[in-house]
């Protein structure tokens, strides 16, 4: 607590107390429900009698209603200042009632307590005394009647809900403009008409909400993390909280969402094309470590779907920092042709404990103890492979492949993936020896057609151009198997669900991950502590923009 | 009853932009821009053959984006910019 230099306050008249008067001053801030206050109100009141013109005795009430019962109740002559704003409490920063400031004639304050202690209490009334010119008289006070201690009471300024809003309005950590409502606006109406949420209601983003989100990160929150494509806007901490709010987040959840952002901007996963792209692609975000059970996260049944907090607020907000602060919004510069409601938000955790493979962070080149998110652009939605027949590695394999096989077109040989296996359907692998790779390459294998049957014809007219032979070899080329991916690291393997049942679900990717590569981030307490390319080394947080992502080429060998 | 709530825009004031005066004819250098879509050079082919032959006098010049899913390098900008004075964008499928 700090002892107020200047402050001012109306009394119960309504007339404005300029502190500090002329001479000496006993302050005292109380409220009036605590035990320990009214027991020390009368203790005041006989000091504020005794001194008479030789010293002030000033007392804040936390509440202005309670100026006239305390008045009333214990009959007090002194001043009682209004501090229902709680300017005072929050400045001088008390956390208990009743908390006691005496200040000399130069207005240093020489004493201050707080509570209850008759040793203290006494030496005040008897230091206020001497202040006032009356060293040694009588206050009137039965000391030996009143109990050596009772603890104070909470200060109001510290109620959960009233620090908050005390903090959100004068920490000065938040600098957003802030949007006033007409009392004839109904906000949930006026936020969609702002255009600010995604379809679906949002919790309206107050300083008090967005103050606490904050918490969840010990960062500046003016710290610029990423700029937000497409728009290239500076994306701030207090922004991303914003929005975190907005979507349903809970503080703990800052971290991963500051990370997600970070990721999302990078060169590596390239979010302006993402989200811009005519194909309706978006971020999907699996997460890895101990962080997926801290937060709560759903790996089990329906993981990939409704009904858990955490997997769908993440990734919502992640989705309206891009609306909102990076611009991105269907038919402006989000250009999808349809789009799919995994656009909403999609992002769940892997579950670790039923795969039989090292996760996708370790993968990825994380410890296991990590707390890790990968983002990767999905522009095709779940689609459930089913298959209660299979009982080896190579069977599952080919029913995977075959599922892929007609995915964008049947004839594209220039597909990504994310598989996302069931327990039951990753434990076919498990018991039959495979390894992630050993499932890639039989994918690859069983997925490979001469390339006559890739290219463009009369009856389907997707495919490569039948000119393409010409550079791989000539007729020669028409009878090389071509995979339906360009490399078996754009097949993605992870496992998540229940051991309900065997389905497996895949998604198709964004234009063979040639745009888009796989981008994965440690979570530390206020953000990414890492960034990584899945094919790549670490890189640096922030886009450099105009990096070459690569030839979009077929994987045709020639003959 | 909420009455307040912070901005969770980028708070920016749209800057207004205005369109480059329209020439009365068609003159110089025509830029032929690719965004490297699927089908944008059968376009500008076909689009490079009528301008020579409606236009006669005119030059054409081929530019391509590397990729379609970026905005074009700043050196392609720069050189349709110095070296042309229209330029024709096939854009999108």
């Amino acid at each position: 607590m700090h002892p107020p230099t200047t402050f001012s306050l109306l009394d119960a008249d309504g007339q404005e107390k300029q502190f500090p008067p002329e001479g000496p001053v006993l302050l005292a801030l109380v409220k009036e429900d605590c035990d320990t206050c009214n027991l020390t109100l009368p203790l005041l009141e006989a000091v504020h009698r005794a001194t008479d013109d030789g010293l002030d005795v000033w007392v804040a009430v936390q509440k202005r209603d309670d100026i006239a019962v305390l008045k009333e109740r214990h009959d007090l002559t002194m001043p009682l200042l209004d501090d229902d704003a709680l300017d005072l409490s929050y400045e001088t920063d008390i956390d208990t009632v009743p908390t006691l400031f005496l200040y000399d004639q130069g207005q240093n304050c020489t004493l201050q307590t707080f509570g209850f202690d008759k040793h203290e209490w006494r030496e005040i009334a008897s230091e206020s005394m001497t202040l006032a010119g009356r060293s040694g008289g009588d206050t009137a006070i039965d000391w030996e009647s009143l109990p050596e201690q009772r603890p104070g009471c909470g200060a109001r300024n510290y109620e959960p809900g009233v620090y908050e809003r005390l903090q959100a309005l004068k920490s000065g950590d938040l600098l957003s403009r802030v949007v006033d409502l007409a009392s004839s606006d109904d906000l949930h109406e006026f936020m969609y008409d702002q255009g600010y949420t995604d379809g679906f209601p949002v919790v309206p983003p107050t300083r008090e909400r967005v103050w606490k989100m904050l918490q969840g990160a010990p960062r500046d929150p003016q710290e610029e993390v990423a700029i937000m494509p497409p728009n290239l806007a500076p994306i701030t901490v207090e922004k991303i909280a914003i929005n975190a709010v907005m979507a349903g987040a809970k503080p703990e959840y800052l971290p991963s969402i500051i990370a997600l952002v970070e990721i999302a901007c990078t060169e590596s996963f390239n979010i302006h094309g993402v989200l811009a792209t005519t194909m309706g692609a978006t971020p999907v975000g699996v997460f890895n470590g101990p962080i997926r059970d801290r937060i709560g996260m759903n790996y089990l049944h329906g993981a990939l779907g409704s009904g858990n907090r955490a997997n769908a607020a993440i990734g919502r907000a992640l989705r309206l920092c891009a609306r909102n602060v990076g611009g991105s919004v269907p038919g402006g510069t989000d250009r999808a042709t349809q789009g799919g409601p995994h656009r909403l938000t999609m992002n769940f955790a892997e579950n670790e404990d039923a795969s039989p493979w090292e996760s996708l962070a370790v993968e990825y080149g994380f410890a296991p103890t990590d707390d890790v998110a990968t983002l990767m652009a999905m522009s095709g939605g779940p689609a459930t492979v089913a298959d209660e027949r299979s009982r080896d590695g190579r069977g599952m394999a080919g029913t995977l492949a075959l599922s892929m096989s007609c995915m964008q077109d049947p004839k594209s040989p220039m597909v990504d993936t994310l598989v996302v296996l069931s327990p039951d359907h990753a434990g076919i692998f498990g018991r039959s020896g495979w390894s992630k790779d050993d499932v890639r390459e039989c994918i690859m294998e069983e997925t490979s057609i001469p390339l006559k049957y890739r290219l463009r014809s009369e009856d389907a007219g997707c495919g490569l151009p039948p000119s393409i032979i010409d550079r791989f070899g000539g007729e020669a080329a028409l009878d090389v198997p071509v995979p339906k991916f360009r490399d078996k690291s754009n097949i993605i393997l992870v496992v998540a669900g229940s051991s309900a049942a065997k389905f497996s679900t895949i998604l198709g990717g964004w234009a063979g991950g040639v745009y888009s590569t796989p981008t994965s981030a440690m979570i530390g307490p206020s953000g990414a502590l890492t960034i990584r390319g899945a094919r790549g080394a670490d890189m640096d947080k922030r886009a450099s923009g105009g990096r070459d992502l690569g030839a979009f080429e077929p994987n045709i060998r020639r003959p | 009853m909420v009455t307040q709530i912070l901005d969770p825009t980028d708070e920016r004031v749209p800057i207004k932009r205005s369109l480059t005066p329209r020439p009365e004819a068609l003159h110089g250098t025509v830029a032929l821009l690719d965004i490297s879509k699927p089908r944008g050079d059968v376009f500008l082919d076909r689009l490079e053959e009528l301008l020579h032959e409606r236009a006669p006098g005119i030059e054409t010049r081929r530019f391509m984006k590397p990729t379609v899913a970026k905005p074009a390098p700043e050196p392609i900008k720069q050189a349709i910019l110095e070296e042309c004075d229209f330029v024709i964008e096939a854009l999108a499928d």
